[in-house]
């Protein structure tokens, strides 16, 4: 069969199940003695808290417990841990529940434990809880300024982090530059929403002593050591399995108190818990993302080249700091130079704290937001410059020949090194696939009819797929059947589908003879998880490099048995020959067997047709693409309508283009949510005003255009599939390109972008602010 | 009440919905709950062959009704046409939203022959997908439409 599965569009193994409404997500498993929590959250923005009484909650019809931070730990509560920091950030830790302060809404406070899920919900209307509100600050600027309320006192002036990130001389750059172009952009508070919230079930099992948690989640081996340092368990007791999960989108790969909380609850009572987040309490209480500013100064010599750029990005990080708190700015940060050759940078990085939810990766972690503030800002200098914005792109981004291309940039995950790829022949190729001097035309001709059709440029490189490792398991057994257990934890991605079609072609297998199993941490003792877009990259070579030593261990079986060298050994159909012997023959399943403990096997062999490889590597793969975006702005209403979209994408070699292009497709609707609609917004005391999925618009089926994917392909020699990860790329593209398609459509009424979203009320003022 | 063919009475709190009752009375799980605000979806079930968001539906109000379910599609191991459909169009991802699809596109499907790619979209406006970006379930629905012998 040789390579027949790399790069085969097939069918996702993971979709019978789930089309039959038989798949297992964590709220359809049910457990004898199931009880149900609920969680009391603060309704203020920033409160003292007084005093909680939960006696009429305890004494409520169904109730079996109840508690608040006080009544598990008087004193030092485990803090949820920051897993990446920089040097200058300070500690503000959120604890499993709020103590004597609450910090933002929907801030745990108390949990009650109930019979049923209803009854846990009534009896929380019983709690009383004392509260002196205290001012809020909801605003990552306003929270700088020296009169404004202090959310910590470790961190005064409500900074949390402060560093800056710079290569070359970017203020030389600038001073010398010809023209120097000054903006500030913002980019809004949104997140991932996926259509299931988040959930847990724990149960304590009094045989083993163990306690089992199925989480919704994305890193269940991370989830398992801060759960279980957290609670003082030992690790090897605690089993966290991720059943079938409804998206991630980076969100789930957090620790959130909840996740003590429920095991905790578990714990003590000696019975199943669930817990199965609403979606208020979702929207409230699941990582937020994305909001920056930018104020930005790039220099330019008059014919067009960027000389520097210089930056001060405020990052809004929420009440807390968790695990990835850190991620989004590092990455924005490092990512803001791009696919662009601008050898002078430096940006200036501040961290603020407001009363509002924690923030935490989504999605691009940090990649949209630069992204979007770059493109936006090359528009601009383009128009002043009076370039074309295609031809000034092209004449910035780094050639071909520069590869690989050392940007002298380190963020919190790696050291940013544009490996390979042609960043001008994607760009060259949207132009072409969009008839760019068409569209032009067009415009021209639909403006003087009074129409606003427009057309946004946007090019970016994303970090595709981070280490340091990710384990697989492959196992051979005596009826020919190949087991592959990965320390991924896909969660819609069909990474099933694509490492089978991995180890089904190094094996020389059918796909049907290999079940691959993930996310469970009693099957594998190390795995990293599913963010970053990682799973190709990482599961993908830890499963083929797996299935490569089985088939090597598998030769030297067949040598063994036939007395010959393994080097005489061939393979057809997926049996074992000698060379120049076709008659004597033997299966994988005959060498799995042979290969038995007790068996006889070559001197030094471990028994078992079955290797573990750990796929160990710092150094990350960049994936990049241009996005072409073509709306048209409805004057009487703001309005916009995107009418067509095209994507060149380049993310190396594609082991199921299929699932690359869902991938995609499925990111670039998520960034256009953000560049149209969607918004986590909190008026002045930090009440969230989107606490439901009406106020809180997702894009739907009358939103999407069809999008027109073409594929470069640079392989990465990073890795040994030659791939680069692809999972996030839609959405880090497609929020620059629908602003900048906007402000093309009315620029020529003087009107200009700044922030998003781009309501149609928004768009209907800028149009009328004249 | 006939859920999915099989006639069953039962007794239920007031509050209860009609999706909790699918789902933990008679464990039917492939219904699934995304926002129970009524905005996703996801929990379409079609109550007397009317597609309806099961979590807005009290299960008392379904007396004496028929309610179809995504467990009733499938003819024993061979997939319904439409769901033949989104599997060989890739028209899902981690598929908690697809039931609801389903049951939306079978109601539309049933009543329309050869829709437009814009009809497909104006009938699927209800549902939610925050995976596919929706381009390969609407490929999905004009696939289904010819598959399907109705």
């Amino acid at each position: 069969m040789g390579s027949s599965m790399m790069g085969a569009r097939i069918r996702r193994r993971e979709d019978p199940q789930l089309l039959r409404g038989e798949a297992n997500f964590v709220d359809d498993l049910k457990l004898p003695g199931l009880l149900h929590a609920a969680i009391l959250r603060s309704p203020h923005g920033h409160a003292a808290i007084k005093a909680i009484d939960l006696s009429a909650t305890r004494a409520a019809p169904g109730v079996v417990d109840a508690f608040c931070l006080a009544d598990i730990w008087p004193e030092n509560p485990p803090a949820i841990p920051v897993l990446v920091g920089v040097e200058s950030m300070l500690q503000c830790p959120q604890y499993p529940l709020a103590g004597q302060r609450a910090r933002y809404v929907g801030e745990p406070v108390a949990i009650v434990v109930a019979n049923s899920r209803a009854e846990a919900e009534d009896a929380l209307e019983l709690a009383r809880v004392e509260y002196t509100v205290l001012p809020a600050v909801v605003d990552a600027q306003a929270a700088l300024h020296p009169d404004a309320p202090c959310l910590h006192d470790s961190a005064p002036g409500n900074i949390c982090a402060r560093w800056t990130q710079a290569t070359g001389d970017a203020a030389g750059a600038i001073a010398a530059a010809d023209i120097v172009i000054t903006e500030r952009f913002k980019m809004q508070r949104y997140t991932a929403v996926p259509l299931e919230t988040r959930g847990i079930l724990a149960t304590p099992d009094a045989v083993s002593g163990e306690l089992t948690i199925w989480v919704s989640g994305q890193w269940p081996h991370t989830a398992r050591g801060i759960t279980a340092a957290m609670l003082g368990l030992e690790e090897r007791r605690v089993r966290v399995i991720q059943p079938d999960v409804g998206g991630g989108f980076g969100v789930k790969a957090e620790i959130y108190p909840e996740d003590v909380l429920i095991p905790l609850a578990a714990t003590r009572l000696g019975r199943p818990v669930k817990w199965i987040e609403d979606r208020r309490e979702h929207l409230l209480g699941i990582a937020h993302s994305r909001e920056m500013t930018f104020d930005m100064e790039l220099g330019l010599r008059r014919d067009g080249s960027i000389l520097g750029l210089r930056v001060t990005i405020i990052s809004d990080h929420g009440a807390y700091l968790r695990t990835l708190a850190m991620v989004n700015p590092s990455l924005a940060a490092t990512g803001l130079t791009g696919p662009y050759d601008i050898p002078n940078y430096s940006a200036e990085v501040i961290c603020a704290l407001t009363n509002k939810s924690v923030c935490s990766p989504y999605r691009g972690a940090g990649a949209p937001e630069a992204t979007f503030a770059r493109e936006r800002l090359l528009d601009v200098a383009a128009r002043q410059i009076g370039m074309d914005p295609a031809a000034f792109r092209l004449k910035n981004l780094i050639p071909p020949e520069a590869m690989p291309y050392a940007t002298g940039l380190t963020s919190v995950e790696a050291t940013v090194v544009l490996d390979s790829g042609n960043f001008p022949a994607a760009l060259r190729q949207a132009l072409l696939l969009v008839d760019y001097d068409g569209f032009r035309a067009r415009q021209a001709q639909a403006r003087s009819e009074g129409r606003m059709p427009g057309l946004g440029i946007c090019m970016y490189t994303q970090l595709a797929a981070v280490g340091p490792h990710e384990s697989a398991e492959v196992r051979v057994d005596g009826q020919g059947n190949v087991t592959v257990v990965s320390g991924a934890a896909p969660g819609g991605q069909g990474t099933a589908t694509s490492l089978a079609q991995v180890v089904a072609d190094q094996l020389d297998v059918p796909m049907e003879k290999v079940r691959v199993s993930f996310a469970d941490t009693a099957r594998i003792p190390f795995g990293t998880g599913t963010y970053a877009s990682r799973n190709a990259v990482m599961a993908g070579s830890a499963a083929m490099m797996a299935a490569k030593r089985v088939r090597a261990k598998a030769a030297q079986m067949a040598a063994h048995l036939f007395e010959c060298s393994p080097d005489d050994i061939e393979w057809q159909d997926g049996d074992a020959r000698i060379v120049g012997m076709p008659g004597k023959s033997c299966s994988l399943a005959n060498l799995a067997q042979a290969a038995r403990p007790g068996g006889s096997r070559p001197e030094g062999m471990e028994p078992g047709l079955e290797i573990r490889h750990y796929f160990e590597t710092h150094a990350v793969p960049f994936s990049y693409a241009a996005h072409l975006a073509e709306v048209e702005v409805d004057p009487a209403t703001g309005g916009v309508k995107v009418n067509r979209y095209i994507v060149v994408n380049d993310c190396g070699k594609m082991i199921n283009p299929m699932l690359v292009e869902g991938q995609v497709v499925g990111g670039i609707a998520q960034g256009l949510g953000g560049a149209l609609f969607e918004e986590l917004a909190y008026d002045s005391d930090g009440d969230l005003l989107t606490t439901d999925l009406f106020s809180y618009r997702l894009p739907g089926t009358l939103d999407m255009p069809n999008v027109e994917i073409s594929h470069l392909i640079s392989p990465s020699d990073l890795n040994p599939l030659g791939v680069k990860g692809v999972g996030e790329g839609g959405a880090i593209g497609s929020h620059g390109a629908i602003a900048n398609a906007v402000e093309d459509a009315i620029a020529h009424t003087g009107a200009r972008v700044h922030q998003t979203p781009l309501r149609p009320s928004v768009v209907w003022a800028l149009l009328n602010a004249g | 009440m006939t859920v999915n063919g099989r006639q069953l009475c039962a007794a239920v709190p007031g509050r209860r919905s009609l999706a909790e009752f699918l789902r933990e009375d008679l464990g039917l799980t492939g219904t699934h709950l995304g926002c129970e605000q009524g905005v996703c979806g996801a929990c379409t079930v079609l109550l007397d062959g009317r597609s309806v968001p099961s979590c807005l539906v009290l299960a008392a109000q379904a007396d004496g009704c028929t309610v179809s379910t995504v467990e009733g599609l499938a003819d024993g191991d061979k997939l319904h046409p439409i769901q033949a459909a989104f599997w060989q169009e890739h028209g899902l991802q981690c598929g908690f939203c697809t039931p609801g699809f389903l049951m939306t596109v079978y109601e539309f499907l049933l009543s329309t022959h050869g829709p437009t790619e814009d009809e497909v979209r104006r009938a699927l406006a209800g549902n939610v997908c925050r995976c596919t970006g929706y381009q390969n379930i609407i490929k999905a629905v004009m696939a289904a439409d010819l598959m399907w012998e109705r």
